[in-house]
């Protein structure tokens, strides 16, 4: 891959810069918002249940990326705990030799008030990533189930990986995760059973109607012990984007993202809302609290708050 | 039971637990990063066996507010000097240190000397670890 001279990566400058994004509350996020550059990465989503192999795969993927040149960058997301809002983030570790590249990047993530497989201020974080010239960006969901689709307007690509024994999860995916994916990966094919899932998805994906033109994912049985499967799904991958460059249709894509940023946005509004409110707000009849809740959010809109000032406070 | 303050004592902060060197003894790293984690904070383990160099560029790709490493090699001094040094030239600006494991006490003025901001001994129950690490994130946003 042929790229320009850019400017060494300032690691230092993005950590903070990131820290600060996640940290800013729902209000003064919307005030300080990142500009997408005009060349953005090539953005990657990997989601899937949890245990699946997701950062061993995109360890793999990060590695072949990085063999060709390119700067990457990753976003691991894990959960936060409802509880206390502590997080144990350990997809790092899985990481293995890439984590020492001079052009490899890798953030941790807690979801904090997210409920869709991702975390709070996502869409501005991947774009402040975008500043630092990466060529590629890999989005590592928290281990989802069937209904944790925002992944799909973050990212160009997203690939689902499954493992053996999980026949019932390709049954409960087939309305939601397994439509909006591209790329599909069998994981730990060296166990039983991967053909039979790989079948059950080839089924599931060859009965849809696709018109002409149209991307029809690939099913892929990859093994962490087999680099040739790796390079499959790296080639599946580098298809994907070949066929969407002549596609036309960033318009669409970045309508979607917008729709998700502003969702996203007020969806952690509402949460701190829902915090503030004294409990015993909730003894109240349901359109009471809906009233309170909504008269509070629309004060948003009076507020001015010079973003110099509240703009990335610390929420804590 | 705890109360809600000292529950959510270290909401929203991110922590490094790192192991540096090559002692392959996790325990207590574990149960340090869990007990924080209880405390509400966002806590990054590196694994075992990492070099100074890599910990601190850990600490500035991750953004976080504090670096805990745990030594029970013997080579604290080493490591925890080598750490800090590596840390100040990342860029880590502003990242509190604390070490935790079998620290003889005539290496604890040493330590503090080179700004490591709390020393936790196994006999140290947990929630005074916690205590003493949320107190020193405190007086860093003052």
């Amino acid at each position: 891959m042929s790229s320009a001279p850019r400017s060494p990566l300032d690691r230092a400058a993005l950590g903070r810069m990131l820290t600060r994004i996640a940290n800013a509350g729902g209000r003064a996020a919307l005030h300080e918002l990142i500009e997408p550059p005009a060349r953005g990465a090539r953005r990657i989503g990997i989601t899937g249940a949890p245990g699946t192999g997701k950062s061993t795969l995109m360890r793999c993927l990060a590695a072949a990326s990085l063999a060709q040149g390119r700067r990457v960058g990753v976003v691991a997301v894990d959960p936060s705990s409802p509880y206390s809002h502590g997080a144990i983030l350990g997809d790092r570790i899985r990481m293995g030799e890439v984590v020492g590249h001079p052009e490899f990047y890798f953030r941790s993530l807690a979801s904090r008030s997210a409920h869709d497989g991702l975390a709070d201020n996502l869409a501005d974080i991947l774009c402040a990533m975008e500043q630092h010239d990466f060529d590629e960006l890999l989005v590592e969901t928290v281990g989802v189930g069937q209904a944790e689709l925002a992944v799909r307007a973050l990212v160009d690509c997203v690939v689902l990986v499954l493992m053996p024994e999980s026949g019932d999860q390709v049954q409960a995916m087939k309305a939601g995760v397994l439509e909006i994916s591209d790329v599909f990966v069998v994981n730990k094919a060296d166990l039983p059973g991967a053909g039979q899932i790989a079948a059950q998805v080839g089924d599931v994906v060859g009965l849809r109607r696709y018109e002409a033109g149209q991307w029809v994912p690939p099913v892929i049985l990859a093994s962490q012990h087999d680099a040739a499967s790796h390079q499959a799904v790296a080639k599946a991958i580098e298809a994907y984007f070949a066929w969407r460059r002549n596609r036309n249709n960033e318009t669409a894509c970045r309508r979607a993202r917008a729709a998700y940023h502003a969702q996203s946005l007020i969806h952690q509004r509402i949460e701190e809302l829902l915090a503030e409110l004294p409990s015993a707000t909730f003894d109240l009849p349901l359109r009471e609290v809906h009233r309170r809740l909504v008269t509070r959010l629309s004060a948003d809109l009076d507020a001015s708050i010079p973003p110099t000032q509240e703009a990335y406070v610390d929420v804590r | 039971m705890t109360d809600a303050t000292q529950l959510h004592a270290l909401r929203g902060r991110r922590i490094l637990i790192a192991k540096p060197g090559l002692d392959g003894h996790d325990v207590g790293a574990k149960v340090i990063a869990l007990a924080l984690r209880d405390a509400g904070a966002e806590v990054i383990y590196t694994g075992l066996r990492k070099s100074p160099e890599y910990i601190a560029r850990v600490a500035v790709e991750e953004g976080v507010d504090a670096v805990g490493l745990s030594v029970l090699s013997g080579s604290h001094r080493e490591l925890v000097a080598d750490t800090v040094n590596y840390l100040r030239r990342a860029g880590a600006t502003g990242v509190r240190v604390f070490v935790g494991g079998t620290i003889p006490a005539e290496d604890l003025e040493y330590l503090r000397s080179l700004g490591v901001r709390g020393i936790y001994t196994s006999a140290m129950p947990l929630d005074d670890v916690v205590a003493s690490v949320a107190q020193a994130l405190a007086e860093q946003t003052t």
